[in-house]
């Protein structure tokens, strides 16, 4: 951009950040409410199972809040089913699943 | 002497198992039986175990084991998970009064291999808190060493690495767990192998476990790591020996009652843990002569792949 003036500088920027919004809101999150979550070394295994699937980008577990927040990458979704069979698999409960909106 | 021999193999019984119990929450320090296992994954346990055992008696008889205890579970599905348990003795010392004076013999070597299967038949989850009913059954392979020698002449058998004999346990594993504090209990009966004419005595163990998180005094959000403070409780029972090999039978200075308290302390992250115990005789009611616990120390960690 060293050739571009500075008004045009900023419409490119501009441009740019436009054009990624959809980009970005299309990268899901969902809010898990599990049961039997109850220390550290447990949450460890839910983590685990949950990063493994297809499209997962990040997982946060709130041990405090017995829930589970995990991060698709763009385009990708989560069904409650697979996240249920994670869930099980780590030995614990899915009490709840909601869409927690796009980041 | 007999009857040291005997006390040996006790102790060496009892350090194996207690290598065994622990994998599913936090878990105790003395048991393995506990333990955690997410399906599909591995966790792993390494414990260095210095115990310590008296008569107090006319012969003086002092038995010493240095032993590691590694631990390595495996998650076959959601609710049944297999364990194996081997021990590795740096040292196993047995301390005599003899007519000929202070008589010293020792060994080392690996132990016996323990495998057990846990099948978690109850779970009842809630909000930070689940409850867990699990049997387990398993079973010791002789893969120790029972026959080692020294100048004397072949060791006696308790003082062996190994049993020589298949051993078979079981019983049931109790958890209650919380986001402030977790109990673990567990009833086991061991039923020790025949192997030449020997038959150490049978044993009932109920040990129970108390980790109460003293750090992060609250909660927010995430997952930070936990400081446990521990209390464990050991009961066990032990049968007589009987030894047919050298004539004895019925030993009356083998087995007895024993109850241990062992305080301790877990720092508990995701990945891994870090814990210490010192496990001290409460009260005791042993056979005759037979050996009683000065202490036992454990430290160690566990890793979850």
């Amino acid at each position: 951009m060293n050739g571009l003036s500075l008004p045009r500088q900023l419409l490119a920027l501009l441009a740019g950040l436009l054009l990624s919004l959809p980009l970005l809101a299309e990268s899901r999150q969902y809010e898990l409410g599990v049961d039997g979550l109850a220390c550290p070394f447990c949450a460890y295994g839910i983590e685990k199972k949950l990063r493994v699937i297809d499209g997962v980008a990040q997982v946060r577990v709130d041990i405090a809040n017995s829930l589970v927040r995990v991060t698709m990458r763009e385009g990708a979704t989560l069904s409650e089913a697979r996240a249920r069979r994670a869930v099980e698999q780590a030995g614990f409960t899915l009490r709840s699943f909601r869409e927690a909106g796009g980041g | 002497m007999a009857s040291v021999r005997h006390h040996t193999r006790h102790a060496a019984a009892l350090c194996l198992l207690l290598s065994l119990s622990g994998a599913a929450q936090a878990a105790p320090i003395t048991f393995n039986t506990a333990l955690p296992v997410a399906e599909g994954e591995f966790v792993w346990r390494e414990q260095l175990v210095r115990r310590r055992r008296s008569d107090g008696g006319p012969l003086d008889r002092e038995v010493s084991v240095d032993a590691l205890g590694s631990v390595l579970g495996y998650g076959a599905n959601s609710r049944l998970a297999v364990f194996a348990a081997l021990p590795y003795f740096f040292d196993r010392e047995l301390r005599v009064t003899t007519p000929a004076g202070r008589l010293q013999r020792d060994t080392g070597g690996i132990g016996d291999l323990a495998l057990f299967a846990r099948y978690t038949l109850y779970k009842r989850d809630s909000k930070g808190a689940t409850f867990r009913i699990a049997p387990l059954l398993g079973l010791e392979a002789p893969t120790g060493d029972d026959r080692d020698r020294d100048a004397v002449g072949r060791l006696p058998r308790p003082l062996q690495a190994g049993s020589g004999g298949w051993d078979v346990f079981g019983g049931v594993v109790v958890t209650w767990q919380t986001l402030q504090y977790q109990i673990d209990s567990q009833l086991l009966f061991r039923e020790n192998g025949r192997h030449d004419g020997f038959d150490p005595g049978d044993q009932w163990r109920f040990d129970a476990s108390l980790q109460y998180r003293a750090w992060p005094r609250e909660l927010t959000g995430d997952t930070p790591a936990f400081l446990y403070l521990v209390l464990e409780s050991n009961l066990s029972h032990t049968g007589r020996d009987i030894d047919d090999e050298r004539g004895i039978g019925l030993d009356p200075n083998s087995g007895g009652t024993q109850w241990l308290l062992a305080p301790g302390l877990q720092y508990v992250t995701q990945r891994w843990i870090l814990e210490g115990a010192v496990q001290l005789p409460a009260a005791s009611n042993p056979h005759g002569n037979a050996l009683e616990d000065d202490y036992l120390v454990r430290a160690g960690f566990r890793y979850n792949f």
